[in-house]
């Protein structure tokens, strides 16, 4: 089938078997390899990119459930010079270790302060609560989201 | 040549900076395992096992291999037929055939791989090849395994190690003990006597980064990449199986917590490669994973003698670990932590039998500090217990028997740094001991207070080979290439070893570049387990800069024609004392015109000469001690436990990189919330795995998160790298107990197994009532 969409503000029409996930599309059509993969059953969080604004598991979505989207994933994010506010907060406050989660969790935090500017920590703890992270016990990616609403003023 | 010593300033020693690789890992730009592909590559599905114990009676693979794009299919007929492949994996406990042989062990046991064009076809022909199985009855934990007349899971036994030691003609494949003084001199000797027996069942895991492989089988030369933890002893056994040359590539690794230590798989797929005659990827699947390496099953009778004022004079520890179907990793596993099932504490008289015992559960691997996590909770909750009884203050009890610098171990090992009291009192004060506890109005949630202390030992010596080494070279670009065997698996690896390599040369993290884990670039190391990397490989890196230094100064006194002593190192090159013109370490090695490099070891093990000049075994090469205090909340109405405020602290020796030691103790914490509270693999009575998916399977997240407080004890530790030693499993042992010791606080019942689970908690408490 053909699917038409905007990914990292390119358009595209590809030809993908029915069966296409939008996590394989990402991954194996387009070699997007910054969309990671864990469970393949929409829990872990590791696939999350943006699509139209929300984050959304790619793994457990159709490439044809994303037909005119507009598809943000981490490497449309981050700027040809240095990183995104939100990517340099993870950085500079721990908020990462492996680095597997990190993609998903950044996008998660994306959406989240595009939906809410100045959440409070409860309702941080809320929003990220659907990502896994093995390493970090979830502390510095906290710090670090809450780092990126204290800049969200200097970027947009 | 005073100029070579090693400057004893610090300046990126002792700095908290994030990890090298941060800024790639922040932007997705790092490459893991499934993200590597090899020209003409082939996809590899393994065939598993549906039954936890079978006979296989007939593999036919025949329509399989007929579907087009298959390339082949790997059965026991293929491995027999090749005389250059030895059937049998393990370097540790040899007992693991490449595919099964005569029968199968465990459901998810590998019977066939079938190799095709691409996954999609290879996972339909996987589902073609017609296994026969003549089921066998089934041993599926350690009771059934050790009862009498049960069926044998190995018939015969294969130790590796030579201190695994099987009881023949029974399911045990290691059982050794270790003791002290006349322990039942000390039974008699006590005022009391408590006896409890805790349990814990297994958990899987869940590195996000799933284990994953591929292999080249070209030229008589086999090229693995793969994200195990153990490049250089897995190289040596793929060497050992094909009798032919191995290089093992390690990229960076996205978690293990001991999952991809010790696995068969990389011989497997290597096996499927060599008959494909192509390189084959293999990446597991997230449920296939927990049917592969598990953390054991655990259960613990512990008998404890005090004397009326909670001193305590006798104790005596039976273990039993449920290795699974293969002792690959589990037996030796279990035996290493024999050294720590008493505790940090001064035990004049102690015995310990450990047992590890075959069952058909999945094989078991180490977890973020092995057993050492169950031996803390078992010894830490009946301490409570006996604080209670004698109506001893809890920390009082632990500061009248915990060890103290210059103790004497169960071991024989003196004790250095032994600062296991600091531990504790860091780790109360944190999260306010001593303040009133929150009331719930409603009287429905109860809160309470618990401690646990630890003592773990590392891997020692390195058991499979006895060098640890790393490289230091200077390359014409100026810059210093510091070559590690240390697997980067997200623990900051890389950071550490620039910092100690930056310190021991007096240079800056711009003049430094990190090449780890390919086993053809770097030298040897044992592996990336036991929090050993920042005190091993630290000290091999330090003597490695040692060992170039006389090169460096001797090629600048050449070229420029003046004594070494009159040189003196910067960090940008060689100068001369005297402010004459000197020469960068750019220009050194253009003029050298070949590289400049040094190797250095860190070789561990045998004795100790103590203080008193007597001789001391090294039983590990370095302790660290920890403490956790916890406080928990539980819903006294639907029996949920939530940890309010965690605060874990550790003997780290000098602290490296500050803040990355406080986020390792902050993630072990976070994840061995998990075992304590929720999480645990459920076999229902056919022997079937029933929560193998994540949607069954729950997991720590953000919301189960408590407020952190970690500490540490930074006495430079003698011997380390500017004084560091390892500390990455702490934070994890020390949370079952500290957490079961709060909830008995806050309701009155010890609870004596994991995880905490909401009825187990209401029907605690019914019982009490």
């Amino acid at each position: 089938m053909n699917v038409n969409l905007t990914v990292n503000g390119e358009a595209l029409a590809v030809e993908v078997p029915p069966s296409t996930t939008l996590l394989d599309l990402l991954r194996d059509r387009l070699g997007l390899h910054g969309t990671k993969e864990y469970c393949h059953s929409g829990v872990c969080g590791a696939c999350t990119v943006l699509a139209d604004g929300k984050a959304v598991s790619s793994c457990s979505m159709l490439a044809g459930q994303v037909e005119g989207a507009d598809l943000i994933t981490i490497e449309g994010l981050t700027p040809e010079e240095g990183l995104h506010p939100i990517q340099q907060a993870f950085v500079d406050n721990f908020g990462l270790q492996c680095g597997y989660c990190t993609p998903g969790m950044i996008l998660l935090a994306k959406a989240l302060l595009d939906e809410n500017p100045a959440p409070t920590r409860e309702e941080i703890i809320r929003y990220m609560g659907g990502n896994i992270c093995r390493c970090t016990g979830y502390a510095g990616i906290l710090r670090s989201v809450e780092a990126a609403v204290k800049e969200r003023g200097s970027w947009s | 040549m005073c100029a070579a010593t090693s400057p004893n300033v610090t300046r990126l020693v002792g700095q908290s900076m994030p990890s090298l690789e941060a800024p790639d890992k922040a932007a997705g730009r790092i490459e893991y395992m499934a993200d590597l592909t090899v020209p003409n590559m082939a996809h590899a599905k393994v065939v598993r096992s549906p039954l936890p114990h079978a006979r296989i009676v007939s593999i036919d693979a025949s329509e399989a291999r007929a579907m087009p794009g298959v390339v082949c299919v790997l059965t026991r007929d293929e491995v027999r037929a090749d005389p250059d492949v030895e059937e049998v994996y393990g370097f540790v406990y040899r007992d693991a055939p490449l595919v099964a042989m005569d029968k199968v062990r465990h459901q998810g046991d590998i019977v066939a791989v079938v190799v095709a064009d691409d996954l999609d076809t290879a996972e339909a022909a996987a589902e073609l090849v017609d296994v026969e199985y003549e089921e066998l009855p089934a041993v599926m934990n350690v009771p059934q395994a050790l009862a009498e007349g049960a069926v044998q899971v190995h018939e015969e036994f294969f130790p590796i190690a030579p201190e695994l030691r099987p009881i023949e003609g029974t399911n045990v494949c290691h059982h050794a003990t270790i003791g002290c003084g006349d322990v039942e001199q000390g039974f008699a000797e006590s005022d009391f006597v408590y006896e409890d027996e805790f349990i814990a069942p297994p958990v899987q895991h869940c590195a996000l980064d799933l284990h994953a492989v591929i292999s080249q089988v070209e030229d008589g030369q086999i090229t693995v990449w793969t994200n195990c933890q153990s490049p250089f002893p897995l190289g040596r056994e793929l060497e050992r199986i094909f009798k032919i040359p191995a290089r093992v590539i390690i990229p960076y690794v996205g978690g293990g917590f001991g999952s991809k230590s010790r696995d068969r798989i990389e011989c497997v797929i290597t096996a499927a490669a060599k008959l494909a005659g192509r390189p084959v990827r293999y990446i597991f699947s997230q449920e296939e994973t927990f049917m592969t390496f598990i953390r054991p099953a655990y259960r613990n009778r512990m008998r404890t003698g005090v004397k009326k004022d909670g001193t305590i004079v006798a104790r005596h520890n039976e273990f039993w670990v449920d290795v699974g179907g293969y002792a690959i990793s589990g037996a030796r596993s279990a035996n290493n932590t024999l050294k720590v099932a008493t505790g940090p504490y001064r035990i004049p008289h102690a015995r310990v039998d450990c047992y590890a015992v075959y069952t058909n559960k999945p094989p078991s691997s180490p977890y973020r500090g092995l057993p050492t996590t169950q031996h803390t909770m078992s010894y830490e909750a009946q301490f409570d217990r006996i604080a209670r009884d004698l109506g001893i203050d809890r920390l009082e009890i632990r500061r009248r028997n915990l060890v103290r610098d210059g103790d004497i171990h169960i071991t024989g090992d003196y004790l250095r740094s032994a600062h296991s009291h600091e531990c504790m009192e860091q780790a109360t004060e944190a999260i306010g001991w001593d303040e009133p506890l929150p009331v719930d109005p409603e009287g429905k949630k109860v809160r309470g207070r618990g401690v646990s202390c630890t003592i773990k030992y590392t891997l020692t010596p390195a058991r499979e080979m006895s060098e640890n080494s790393a490289e230091v070279a200077l390359g014409e670009d100026g810059i210093f290439e510091v070559r590690i065997g240390t697997v980067n698996i997200g623990q900051g690896s890389d950071t550490v070893m620039a910092q100690i390599a930056g310190d021991a040369l007096g240079i800056g993290l711009d003049s430094i570049r990190i090449i780890h884990s390919d086993t053809y670039r770097v030298p040897v190391d044992s592996s990336t387990t036991a929090s050993r990397s920042t005190y091993h490989m630290g000290r091999a890196v330090v003597e490695a800069t040692d060992n170039l230094k006389p090169q460096m100064l001797e090629a600048a006194s050449q070229l420029l024609e003046r004594e070494a002593t009159s040189l003196v190192f910067t960090p940008d090159g060689i100068a001369q004392a005297n402010g004459d013109a000197g020469v960068t370490y750019g220009e050194l090695v253009e003029r050298v015109g070949s590289p400049l490099a040094a190797t250095g070891d860190c070789v561990v093990g045998g004795s100790y000469q103590g203080p008193d000049g007597n001789s001391y075994p090294i039983a590990s090469t370095f302790w660290t001690f920890g403490s956790c205090a916890v406080e928990v909340e539980v819903d006294t109405e639907t029996g949920t436990v939530r940890v309010v405020k965690a605060a874990a602290s550790a003997t780290t020796g000098t602290a490296v990189n500050p803040h990355s030691i406080e986020t390792q103790l902050e993630g072990g914490v976070g994840q061995e919330i998990g075992p304590t509270l929720f999480e645990q693999l459920v076999w229902d009575d056919g022997g079937q795995l029933i929560n193998a998916a994540l949607l069954d399977y729950p997991l720590p997240t953000m919301e189960t998160m408590p407020d952190y407080a970690p500490r540490y004890v930074d006495h430079p530790f003698e011997g380390g790298p500017f004084g560091a030693k390892g500390m990455g499993e702490i934070g994890a042992v020390v949370v079952p107990g500290a957490v079961v010791n709060a909830v008995y606080d806050a309701t009155g019942v010890l609870f004596h197994e994991m995880p905490l689970l909401p009825h187990k908690i209401v029907e605690g408490l019914e019982g009490q009532g």
